[in-house]
């Protein structure tokens, strides 16, 4: 039977088209009550769709003859699972292979498949070229039903491989989804919603493996999703909100996933919200949620332009693309709720419920625990325990110290770290301090018990026994001779910390650092850092031998000139170069790092050139001293010399 | 010369005594009007003593629960956070904070390790700029000491040499403290739950979203009565009246 598509003359078209021989598709059988003799495409779109189809044949022939290595596979899938009557689904078949051949399409009564693109890519790998080419067609019906898709045969390197089969669900289009436009191509989303969800909805799913029910007090994890229509604009203005008092939501994550996903054939931006969901009463409950939002939505009910017929663009497919441009954008601000489903909320069971049972639902377990080994009866020591696991870890009490007669205990305090985003998983450490009350020997445990919703029980664990010590004698119990008195009913507590009393002092509210003594004070702490390195440089300086070794010899020195000077006033030749040897030794000596009286002129000849001014004078001293009598006319000259040799023993001449 | 000294000190002793008794018993009365339920009367009489006296700690804390009880958890989240500034360690502010924000839905966004966070908090930006401060003025004083003195003993020298490397260390933590904590400076929270982020400074300007009230932002610009505010943790940017939004440093 031929499909009919009143409204859908572009179906029709197509399904001829394909009929008449499409040069991909081949129906491996034959149309029931088809008719091969039917007249050829006239339209010039369906001429420009053939030769599309030429060209993908094309680039078929190019990729067979591309080098290519890797392994044969056909893939195809859906983009979603049901469609209106009259719209359609995406169908991408994924050819991974060389020398693509034959795609042979099947054939579906009353289900049409229209070709729309094709794309391949190319990827280099290690010296291999693997080609992958992607073909994509709308698939719909006008009748609804649910329509299986028999696997898809493709030939590739000349070996016939086959996809898995698919199944779509074409839903009845009055109630799905208003009929589109005349002539209209398959596209999701495109009718005006008529089911008081336009802008949007939320909806809430309890994220429990196996269960679709919550124990009083437990932590349970939701998932939240904001499904908005896709192509719209939307501005949150609100946290999510519970709108009843059943349940309160805990740790809503800040950062919200973000998908698009079908629902009911309709196309959704889906934003998701993970947290927990909590009651204190059993019963049954609608999880009633809302959220504060600007949503802009395209108004589909709005006129449509006409078109004129005939032309180039006169096709469905172009007229239902510029429909959709053309569209005019409506904006309200909208309370997003979701539907009124209900959660069972069970009471726990009190049954078996343990005596020191603080009304933690969840799995835990002990991480670690810490009991000192001795102990004295009446000083306290401090306990600690750390118990990891999921749940609700606001009613989590300190483990039980057991036995409990020979022990009291203190309350502690408790460190909570989280190990997820909404701290569904954590681990909490418990520091508590405890008093001996029984001297002697005994075994110690710690104990907790928590109900284990996954098991419907009550569970306690407890730690190896510890063997710990007690010195001191038994603790008198005061308490046990006192009259008893019924215990006075609890009264909630506030959990407001009340008023303070005291007065505490005037103090500024900006800190320091964001005032100017700020600064002053840092400078000033440099300033000393400098100040004191400045004054331990002197001081080493001050003290430094070397330097103090120089000084000497420079005042040695100068004495010694000044003798020679004095000497040469009164023309005394032989003073005259004892002190001018003396200071040139002095010089000497600090150069070479040697006593100054050591040094001798058989070693000056060995270390200084003979030309040189020092072994100059040395030799016109020793001339003078032992060879004859000192002329005292030559004094001058000497002085110069000397002064020569001087300069030439001052550090810069080396 | 100690004498005028001595008679400023008795005279400043003198003047402040009267003061704190009036603070006292003004903070008492204000504490009876709280205890009565009448939060609204109690609003205003510490709001009075802070105005009259300077911000107090115990006067903040007490302000915030009575805001807390008159359900507005935005003005009760600011008056905890600024006696957090004073007080950072005290259980009952920190208690009540938390109630508040639990209250509010305003849950900070935790940023870092929770260990750091709780490291870097347990101490006021001011404690940790005077640890700062006091390690630097400390390695001052030590430099200072070794140049004057040139600590001949080997005992003194290794003992300031240990000093100072503590305090180099004290010095490095405090700064990284502020440093990671400089964003502070510019955080504001929302007193409003109804409060809108707007896409300009104009009341007429599109509100792109609402933050809810007692949620911290991070206060930009100012432009007439709007500041912009970032929102952290979210894309959520604009501009907010300065009505609906007060930075925790006055």
């Amino acid at each position: 039977m031929v499909s009919q598509f009143p409204r859908s003359n572009f179906f029709r078209k197509v399904a001829d088209w394909r009929r008449a021989g499409c040069p991909i598709h081949r129906s491996p059988r034959a149309l029931p009550g088809s008719n091969q003799a039917r007249a050829p495409i006239t339209s010039l779109t369906h001429q420009m769709l053939a030769c599309l189809w030429f060209i993908a044949a094309g680039i078929f022939t190019s990729s067979c003859l591309a080098p290519h290595a890797g392994a044969a596979t056909v893939d195809a899938t859906l983009d979603r699972d049901s469609v209106p009557a009259g719209n359609g689904a995406l169908l991408s078949l994924t050819i991974t292979g060389n020398r693509v051949g034959q795609i042979q399409l099947p054939e579906v009564e009353n289900l049409i498949i229209q070709g729309r693109d094709q794309s391949r890519q190319i990827q280099m790998n290690a010296g291999q070229t693997i080609v992958s080419l992607t073909c994509t067609y709308a698939v719909g019906s006008n009748t609804p039903g649910t329509y299986q898709i028999p696997p898809i045969a493709v030939s590739i390197d000349g070996q016939q491989l086959t996809t898995k089969p698919l199944t779509l669900k074409v839903l009845d289009a009055a109630a799905a989804q208003a009929p589109t436009p005349s002539g209209a191509p398959p596209a999701a989303g495109q009718a005006p919603d008529t089911s008081g969800k336009r802008f949007g909805f939320l909806t809430v799913e309890l994220l429990i493996k196996d269960r679709n029910y919550l124990y009083v007090g437990e932590i349970a994890p939701v998932g939240i999703r904001a499904w908005l229509p896709e192509d719209s604009r939307a501005q949150l203005r609100s946290g999510i909100q519970p709108e009843g008092k059943a349940f309160t939501l805990h740790n809503v994550s800040e950062r919200p996933q973000q998908g698009t996903e079908i629902k009911d054939g309709k196309r959704y931006t889906v934003i998701t919200w993970y947290g927990g969901i909590s009651a204190t009463k059993a019963g049954k409950y609608p999880a009633s949620l809302s959220l504060d939002a600007t949503v802009a939505v395209r108004d589909t009910s709005a006129p449509k332009p006409r078109r004129r017929n005939g032309g180039p663009f006169d096709d469905p497919l172009f007229d239902s693309m510029m429909d959709r441009f053309n569209t005019p954008m409506i904006q309200e601000d909208v309370t997003l709720k979701s539907d009124d489903e209900e959660i069972e909320v069970r009471s726990l069971p009190t049954a078996g419920r343990p005596d020191g049972f603080t009304g933690a639902v969840g799995d835990f377990k002990f991480e670690s625990a810490d009991i000192p080994a001795s102990w004295k009866t009446g000083e306290p020591q401090q306990i600690s325990a750390s118990l990891s696991g999921s749940g609700n870890f606001a009613l989590l009490g300190a483990p039980t110290i057991v036995p409990p007669d020979a022990w009291k205990i203190y309350p502690g305090k408790s460190d909570l770290t989280p190990r997820d985003a909404a701290a569904f998983s954590a681990s909490k450490r418990f520091q508590f301090s405890a008093v001996a009350r029984k001297g002697g020997k005994q075994d110690v445990t710690l104990s907790f018990s928590f109900f284990d919703p996954a098991a419907a029980a009550y569970k306690t664990l407890t730690t190896s026994p510890k063997p710990v010590t007690v010195s001191g004698a038994d603790l008198v119990d005061v308490q046990t001779n006192t009259p008893t008195v019924a215990p006075e009913p609890a009264k909630p507590k506030d959990p407001l910390v009340g008023q303070h009393s005291a007065l505490t002092p005037v103090a500024s509210l900006a800190p320091l650092v964001a005032r100017p003594e700020f600064t002053r004070l840092l400078a000033l702490g440099a300033t000393l850092c400098v100040l004191g390195q400045a004054l331990a440089w002197l001081r080493r300086r001050r003290t430094d031998p070397a330097r103090l070794a120089q000084a000497k010899m420079e005042m040695a020195t100068r004495e010694a000139l000044q003798a020679a000077a004095n000497c040469a006033d009164r023309r005394d030749v032989a003073g005259f170069f004892e002190a001018a040897r003396r200071a040139i030794q002095l010089r000497l000596g600090a150069l070479w790092n040697q006593p100054a009286p050591a040094i001798t002129l058989a070693e000056i000849s060995a270390r200084i050139p003979a030309e040189s001014p020092v072994a100059r004078f040395f030799h016109e001293a020793d001339l003078s001293a032992y060879g004859r009598h000192a002329a005292d006319d030559r004094l001058p000259h000497w002085r110069s010399l000397l002064a020569e040799a001087l300069a030439s023993l001052t550090p810069s001449a080396g | 010369m100690n004498r005028p000294l001595r008679l400023a000190a008795c005279l400043l002793l003198l003047g402040s005594t009267p003061l704190h008794a009036a603070a006292s018993s003004t903070l008492e009365q204000a504490n009876q009007r709280f205890a009565a339920g009448e939060y609204a009367d109690a609003v205003t009489a510490y709001k009075q003593l802070l105005t009259s006296e300077g911000p107090r700690a115990s006067v903040l804390y007490n302000l915030g629960n009575s805001y807390q009880r008159l359900g507005q958890y935005g003005p009760a989240i600011l008056a905890y956070e600024r006696a957090r500034l004073l007080t950072p360690r005290d259980p009952d502010l920190l208690a009540n904070l938390a109630l508040a924000r639990q209250a509010a839905a305003a849950f900070e966004e935790t940023r870092r390790n929770p260990r750091i966070d709780a490291l870097l908090y347990h101490f006021s930006r001011h404690e940790w700029s005077w640890l700062v401060v006091g390690s630097a003025l400390l390695l001052g004083g030590l430099a200072g000491l070794c140049g004057v003195l040139g600590l001949p003993r080997r005992g003194w020298r290794n003992g300031a040499l240990t000093a100072a490397a503590l305090a180099s260390l004290a010095l490095m933590t405090g700064a990284t403290a502020l440093y990671l904590r400089g964003d502070e400076a510019a955080l504001g929270i929302v007193l409003s739950a109804t409060a809108g982020v707007r896409l300009s400074p104009f009341d007429k300007a599109e509100v792109l979203g609402s933050p809810g009230a007692g949620r911290s932002v991070r206060l930009g610009a100012t432009s007439g009565a709007f500041h912009y505010v970032e929102v952290p943790g979210t894309s959520l940017r604009g501009w907010m009246a300065d009505t609906e939004v007060t930075a925790i440093f006055p």
